[in-house]
């Protein structure tokens, strides 16, 4: 099947044609073009919503010709459209979904609104052919979960966070260091240089039981840590907070994922993978502890190449093509959702807002 | 022989229309603040097939592109030019405003000018004033009643149209201008828009890509660049 894929959730505009004839899975993404928005946003120091609706509408249907274009693809040889439907900036999945929808209609092609959550879950079965059940990691800039991966459509939530998402945590401690926007990338680099131990900053909810997350109280003491110095940090500083802000935040991630392999082994015995996906699971140092913890628990870590991570198109191509073959498609008149629990089941966590 | 699919989203309504040959096969229109999202491409549906027609006999696009409600005209806008490029065949973009004018009456009015007013939720209202040939006499803007009122020529017959004809209204009261309201529907409708797609574009000839005309730089917070 050949399916196009649209994401317009957040900063990054994409459109993707992806093929599962194509058998070797690194053969399966036809063309996955991607347009970041960072350049928009910069001078704003983050993504201001009607900033990113604005360009999504300017750049999508470009981007869809290109990405037809570079797979070789005719409308004709579609098999279907799939676009994300939410979670989300609304402005940006409603382009997003309209242009999915409208192309769908011209050519008589079944519609897949795709949870943008859902792209990055099955991102493993595209690029490594993963078998269900599987535990999933899910960090990036809007979300923060563990998930036990079931099958299509078949989520448990284990663990999420109950205030900040993590990749937030990485834009706000750069914005803090003059880093600028985005922050993941700066502070990882930065990082590098910097003496972890010099700052002694907080493991949020290490040692505790389950699998929540919390990074607010991280990023208030690496405000502390920054007024703590009494005077604007020195590009010394701004390393070593760096890579104290990164240890920790690992650390704390590193805790939790531990917990959920526990539960996760109590739910499906003998399984034994974990998926890191989201933007933060392109972080270099956060994968070496990942790649840890698995030795220590028997565990395999799958994480897609860091641009596969990152909002792309493909996956939500992928996550289109898993569902028709589920044979669940979608009308033309889905409405766009700005909040889409992957386990509607879960319950509410204390505090946890959109991001849960 | 053209084939004109026309959609609004961009105000107060959805509606969407077919014509042919300057005759209106198929329209549906339907005031809705919210939903277009949903209803516009099964309505897009309902009227092609009520045409008679398949997605394959269109000709153009035509959708209102503003000014409005910034969510409903990425609506309109996304779903045209998506179509555009899946069809390929063009889009042509319209203001709102100039459909809501093109939309009322004027006949037995004798020379006119038509001031068409648009809601935008604020306190400024979107505003364009129009001669009785259809001409615009001023640019699409955003202005408060008061303003607005206060730069409408005296000389002449004036007629008030669209959604924000009632504040509009206080405001020539207010000023001491003479004027009447036009009847009908106070949102754009793609009818209306279909006919004059169809008066304005030359087949062939092809159309820069639908820009959504906002009237209003971004809501942002923070430093500015």
């Amino acid at each position: 099947m050949i399916i196009l894929g649209i994401e317009t959730s957040c900063d990054e505009t994409s459109a993707a044609v992806v093929d599962d004839s194509a058998g070797a899975a690194s053969a399966r993404i036809r063309s996955n073009v991607v347009k970041s928005q960072i350049d928009e946003h910069r001078p704003f120091g983050g993504i201001v919503p009607e900033v990113a609706a604005r360009a999504h509408l300017r750049h999508l249907d470009g981007l869809i010709g290109r990405a037809m274009a570079e797979a070789g693809a005719d409308w004709t040889e579609l098999d279907g459209v799939a676009a994300t439907g939410g979670p989300g900036l609304i402005g940006g999945v409603i382009v997003g979904v309209m242009s999915g929808k409208a192309i769908a209609a011209v050519h008589g092609l079944p519609f897949l609104a795709v949870n943008h959550l859902e792209g990055h879950a099955l991102t493993a079965r595209l690029t490594d052919d993963l078998e269900f059940p599987y535990l999933l990691l899910l960090v990036s800039g809007g979300h923060c979960q563990l998930l036990a991966v079931e099958g299509v459509g078949a989520y448990r939530r284990l663990g999420t966070t109950i205030d900040d998402a993590i990749g937030e945590a990485f834009d706000k401690t750069a914005k803090m260091l003059g880093l600028g926007y985005p922050g993941g990338p700066r502070v990882e680099a930065r990082a590098r240089n910097g003496e972890p131990d010099r700052f002694r900053l907080p493991r949020p909810m290490k040692g505790r039981a389950g699998c929540h997350f919390s990074f607010s109280g991280l990023k208030t003491a690496v405000r502390h840590a920054i007024d703590g110095l009494g005077r604007a940090p020195t590009e010394t500083d701004i390393d070593d907070l760096c890579a104290g802000f990164q240890t920790a935040a690992g650390e704390a991630i590193v805790d939790r994922t531990a917990n959920a392999m526990e539960t996760f082994r109590g739910l499906h015995p003998g399984a034994n993978d974990l998926v890191a996906a989201g933007g933060v699971a392109a972080n270099g140092a956060l994968r070496t502890m990942l790649e840890a913890l698995c030795g220590e628990n028997g565990f395999q870590l799958t994480a897609p190449e860091p641009a596969l991570c990152t909002d792309n198109g493909a996956m939500i191509a992928w996550a289109g093509l898993e569902r028709l073959r589920a044979g669940r498609t979608d009308t033309l008149d889905f409405a766009p959702r700005p909040r889409w629990p992957l386990d509607p089941d879960a319950p509410a966590v204390a505090y946890a807002g959109v991001k849960a | 022989m053209t084939t004109i699919l026309a959609f609004d989203t961009s105000a107060g309504a959805c509606s969407a229309a077919v014509r042919s040959n300057g005759e209106t096969l198929a329209g549906r229109y339907e005031e809705r603040a919210r939903g277009q999202a949903e209803i516009l491409m099964p309505m897009v549906g309902e009227v092609v097939s009520a045409a008679g027609l398949a997605y394959a006999d269109l000709d153009l696009i035509a959708t209102t592109v503003g000014p409005g409600s910034f969510t409903g005209m990425r609506i309109g806008i996304a779903a045209a030019r998506a179509m555009s490029l899946a069809a390929r065949i063009p889009a042509l973009g319209l203001t709102t405003l100039e459909v809501v004018a093109a939309g009322i009456d004027g006949t037995g009015t004798g020379p006119h000018t038509v001031l068409a007013c648009v809601e935008s939720k604020r306190e400024d209202i979107y505003a364009q004033l129009f001669g009785a040939d259809g001409e615009p006499m001023t640019e699409p803007m955003a202005a408060t009643p008061a303003a607005l009122a206060a730069t409408t020529p005296v000389d002449g017959a004036l007629i008030l149209a669209g959604s924000a004809s009632k504040p509009m209204a206080a405001a020539l009261e207010a000023a001491g201008r003479d004027f009447r309201l036009a009847d009908g529907p106070a949102e754009p409708q793609a009818a209306v828009a279909a006919r004059m797609a169809e008066k304005r574009w030359t087949p062939g000839v092809s159309l820069a890509p639908l820009a959504p005309l906002y009237l209003r730089p971004p809501d942002t917070t923070g430093p500015k660049p």
